[in-house]
């Protein structure tokens, strides 16, 4: 018993610790996709998108609510949400990552800095392993941070019909752009 | 034959006509839309935060009327302003973001004046979000 509480004790240090790391945050990114098919070009945004940012250990998160993406029309909006995304059973689009060569990022110093980004990205309740590059943007303290990557549809399972296969893209494209606030704990 | 073909050209442009009203059909009208829902900005958050599921099974897509205490106002580079309405949680709140196809007979919101909003609910992150907000 004792060695449990021992135990349970090490870890709470050691999370203490690790999360002690200035943590960036906001909750007003915009994210954005655009596919480019044949026969239409279509392009929505989101521009509540939340998002975490540790700048001691590079983890970084972000989360989108499916239904805040706005479309140009609304006949797209409705068969993006009910007819590929699901958005009643699956929500969210969850991405959990770290920028990998933190070294290369100077929080302290204004500049832009490439990085490479790997991590999880969720969407239509399938998970799988992505890899990009991103440019994190340090200006008189203010972090921002962007990238652009691509995503193969049929990898999350969302079909879409011989009818329209040439009206959507099977490749789509998706912008991060985000602008940071220090994240600062009021208790 | 001749007389089939004239039928033919007019269903035809028929189809074409309705196609193409189906194809640019507009986004609903938020200031005319019937509210599904009426609550406090405290209530929604605590019900999303109790059981998110049932909650997203009440509110999710649906036309929500709003009452609340601002707590913050941003805009962002287009222009387009969100609100963030008190609830009984301190950090995380309830974000209205304005609708940009309306045009608002006002922006200029303060901290700390009561609201009433109406919206589309889109879920929960960690605040309850409403997307394409009016002012009700």
């Amino acid at each position: 018993m004792k060695l449990i509480k021992f135990f349970v004790l090490l870890v709470a240090i050691v999370f203490a610790q690790t999360s002690y790391g200035q943590k960036y945050f906001t909750r007003s990114g915009k994210i954005s996709f655009s596919s480019d098919a044949a026969l239409e070009q279509i392009e929505a945004v989101n521009q509540k998108a939340t998002s975490v940012l540790d700048s001691q250990t590079g983890k970084m998160e972000f989360a989108i609510l499916i239904k805040a993406f706005q479309f140009e029309k609304a006949l797209m909006q409705e068969h993006f949400n009910e007819n590929y995304m699901e958005s009643d059973k699956y929500p969210k689009a969850i991405f959990k990552g770290a920028i990998t060569d933190l070294s290369k990022v100077d929080f302290g110093n204004d500049g832009k800095y490439q990085v490479d980004v790997k991590g999880d990205l969720c969407i239509h309740g399938i998970t799988n392993s992505v890899v990009t590059a991103g440019i994190i943007t340090v200006s008189k303290g203010n972090i921002s941070a962007a990238a652009d990557f691509e995503v193969a549809v049929a990898d999350y399972k969302i079909e879409i019909p011989n009818i329209v296969k040439d009206n959507i893209a099977k490749i789509v494209e998706i912008q991060v752009a985000i602008d940071y606030e220090l994240f600062n704990k009021k208790s | 034959m001749k007389k089939y073909f004239k039928y033919l050209i007019f269903l035809f442009a028929i189809g074409l006509v309705s196609g193409f009203f189906i194809y640019n059909k507009p986004h609903q009208n938020i200031e005319k839309a019937k509210v599904d829902q009426s609550l406090t900005a405290s209530k929604l958050f605590t019900e999303f935060e109790v059981d998110e599921n049932a909650a997203n099974q009440i509110y999710l897509d649906k036309i929500v009327e709003i009452t609340g205490v601002v707590r913050e106002v941003s805009a962002d580079e287009n222009g387009m302003t969100s609100l963030t309405l008190n609830t009984d949680n301190e950090m995380f709140g309830v974000i209205c973001q304005l609708d940009n196809l309306t045009k608002h007979k006002r922006t200029d919101f303060k901290k700390g004046e009561e609201i009433t909003l109406k919206g589309i609910c889109t879920g929960v992150l960690m605040d309850v979000v409403l997307v394409r907000c009016v002012e009700s």
